[in-house]
């Protein structure tokens, strides 16, 4: 058996599920890892399973059992709400888990998932690979070296295209828990906890449904106002106001301002512009840094030395908290508080 | 008379009997003040200008070959116009008093400090049958322009989202200067954010609904620096206006995004600025108060006061006026009491 970086034996890994649009990325990315092993992946729909797991000709497993008597972690890309169930067994099954974002469609889910791997004593951590981003991580170490001085103002855009072109649960409420601010609040909600450390105490959001050729079947435009405990404040766009014409899928933005002046990232902006025939039009491959890499690497480092990985499930639990609040405001058409800490 | 090239076509009197050009008095000599005189200048206007502060008032009488008034009376006797450039507060006292001397009115924005105030203007402006513009500037910027016209072209189908930024540093006044007095300016909600509050009412009509969260940057004793405004308008459009004094001079950036049911707009001034200066001499620090470079694609400033001048010659109606001020006033009043209360203010239905 191959040794890895570390000297150990390497962490034997499986995906559940390739309904998500980011599992052909992590199946590539885990196939070549080093210090991984990519045991194989299975799905409800052994058809999908088999043409995740046909590019990198690992094994597409028929029962979920199967898989999880070979690995020690699973990856679980499974649309939203079908998390809970697929932690639950990975989880009894005494394997680590690393879930897909949002970690759940409601905090009850969310919390049950964080409960079950506390039970089995297994590690559970939620996929926010911005985290791993090298514009966000400058931003973080910026404020930590106090070049920003006290931050007191965080502006965040995480916009895109509707992703319903990536697979259909997408904009079906009762598989995805909800369009635009489901599906694009937490990525900064996370990455704003995380470098200010500190929770928010309160929400205020708005959201319509007038983008997308007026899509009606979730909210494909939202603005979430947030206040964190530290006294900052911070707002996210999550709208999915890309049209299908843009060159690229969206985007994730922040611009900082503190005492010390401002500080803005354009997490994806290394990227090229290519412009093709009539019919391939313009598009704007990125040629930056892959952030899932740094994110899954974790992952294993984490399994590997039986420890807490750098994002939690609860860190995962809290953003789902934050989506909750942007949902319950609005329906309130008011800001709202959160309990901020408790489990 | 000499207001602009398009001017010269039309014949009517600037008064009724009489072809006199029109003659402009600008009240008020700071940094608008004479930005309004240059303007005028350019548009072969000599202001008659008059301050509090005399020897201001002569300094930018002598930079710009205008003429000086001694007092409001005497600057009210000698024009058609008066231009008023005051801090925010005065605004009301000096239209309603040149109102009331017969003379139309152009006001920097914001219209006034408190609604009342500006409610009054506009009476004072009906009872004595003058004319009455607000000077948001912003709606003669040609990317703004631009893009207005765009949405209102359907290229983007019916807006849905709008996010605008105005970012900057910190006005260089002095400390005490009525700038960074709430009572008299305002704040940065009033006198930066005003300027997009007034453009996404003009892209996505009225607002029903207004939330905003303030910070204090460099002196928390002396206001606030940069604030985030969300609007829900009528039409069921959301906006995501932010103001910023928070950033290192010479930043000054002005963009927006405007995303409707079937397409999305984008400008940023970073990225269309047509020149990049990389000088060893005379680098940029930005100056007193920022300002975008608008000679680039012609003066918003001259394109704007002319427009007023051109209205109120030919009796016809600007892009902009008091009652739009005077919503767009609602709009930031709104936005600085939700950042101190906390709460969403509700507007009530606009008067027309």
């Amino acid at each position: 058996m191959a040794l890895d970086a570390a000297g150990g034996a390497p962490v034997r890994i499986g995906v559940l599920s390739a309904e998500h649009v980011h599992a052909p990325t992590y199946i590539s990315l885990l196939a070549s890892m080093p210090g991984a092993h990519l045991v194989g992946v299975w799905d409800e729909d052994r058809q999908r399973a088999a043409a995740a797991a046909e590019p990198v000709a690992t094994r597409a497993f028929d029962e979920v059992d199967g898989l999880l008597e070979r690995v020690d972690g699973v990856v679980i890309a499974s649309a939203n709400s079908r998390h809970r169930r697929l932690v639950e067994i990975a989880a009894e099954a005494g394997v680590h888990v690393l879930c897909e974002k949002p970690l759940a469609t409601t905090i009850e889910d969310a919390r049950a998932i964080v409960d079950a791997c506390a039970r089995a004593g297994v590690r559970l951590m939620t996929a926010f690979p911005t985290r791993w981003n090298p514009a966000a991580r400058a931003l973080e170490s910026t404020l930590r070296s106090g070049a920003l001085g006290t931050p007191v103002f965080l502006e965040g855009v995480n916009t895109g295209t509707m992703p319903d072109s990536h697979a259909a649960w997408f904009v079906d409420p009762a598989l995805s828990g909800g369009g635009a601010v489901t599906d694009h609040v937490v990525h900064l909600a996370d990455l704003f906890r995380w470098i200010l450390r500190s929770e928010v105490v309160e929400v205020y959001a708005v959201a319509n449904r007038i983008l997308q050729e007026r899509f009606a079947g979730v909210e494909t435009g939202g603005l979430v106002s947030m206040r964190f405990a530290s006294g900052v404040s911070a707002t996210i766009d999550c709208s999915w106001s890309k049209p299908r014409s843009y060159p690229t899928w969206g985007g994730l933005s922040v611009q900082a301002v503190g005492t010390g002046g401002a500080f803005g990232i354009d997490a994806f902006r290394q990227r090229l512009a290519v412009y093709g025939t009539h019919e391939t039009g313009i598009s704007w491959p990125a040629w930056g840094p892959n952030a899932d890499d740094g994110m899954l690497a974790e992952f294993l480092s984490a399994v590997r030395e039986d420890r807490e990985p750098a994002v939690t499930g609860v860190d995962g639990l809290r953003a789902v908290e934050i989506v909750d609040a942007a949902y319950r405001s609005i329906a309130a058409g008011a800001p709202v508080s959160l309990g901020a800490g408790q489990l | 008379m000499h207001v602009g090239s398009r001017a010269v076509s039309h014949s009517a009197p600037a008064r009724a009997g009489t072809a006199a050009p029109l003659r402009v008095g600008v009240v008020g000599t700071g940094f608008i003040g004479e930005t309004h005189v240059a303007a005028w200048a350019a548009e072969g206007i000599r202001a008659v200008v008059h301050d509090v502060d005399a020897s201001r008032a002569a300094a930018l009488a002598h930079r710009h070959g205008a003429r000086m008034a001694e007092s409001l009376d005497e600057l009210f006797g000698a024009v058609d116009i008066v231009d008023v450039c005051t801090p925010t507060h005065l605004h009301a006292a000096v239209a309603i008093a040149a109102a009331r001397a017969g003379r139309h009115v152009i006001c920097e924005k914001p219209m006034a400090r408190s609604l009342a105030d500006a409610e009054a203007m506009l009476a004072a402006a009906r009872d004595a049958g003058v004319r009455l513009f607000v000077a948001h500037v912003v709606r003669f910027f040609p990317e703004y322009v631009a893009a207005r016209a765009a949405v209102m072209d359907g290229a983007i189908g019916e807006p849905g989202v709008l996010r605008l930024t105005r970012a900057s540093f910190r006005p260089r006044q002095p400390a005490g200067h009525w700038f960074f007095d709430h009572a008299r300016s305002g704040g940065i909600i009033l006198d930066l954010m005003v300027h997009d509050l007034d453009y996404a009412r003009w892209v996505a009509g009225d607002v029903v609904a207004v939330h905003c969260r303030s910070a204090s940057v460099a002196q928390p004793d002396t206001g606030v620096d940069h604030a985030v405004a969300i609007l829900t308008h009528r039409s069921g459009a959301i906006s995501h206006v932010s103001a910023s004094w928070g950033y290192a001079p010479p930043t000054f950036v002005t963009a927006f995004e405007i995303a409707g049911s079937h397409g999305l707009i984008e400008q940023s001034s970073t990225a269309t600025s047509p020149v990049a200066p990389s000088l060893l001499a005379g680098a940029a620090d930005g100056g007193l108060t920022a300002m975008a470079d608008t000679r680039l694609a012609g003066d918003p400033f001259r394109l704007e006061l002319a427009e007023f001048a051109r209205a109120i010659r030919d009796g016809t109606d600007a892009r902009i006026d008091a009652t739009d001020g005077l919503e767009a006033l609602r709009i930031a009043l709104a936005a600085d009491e939700s950042a101190r209360t906390g709460a969403v203010v509700r507007l009530p239905q606009a008067a027309r």
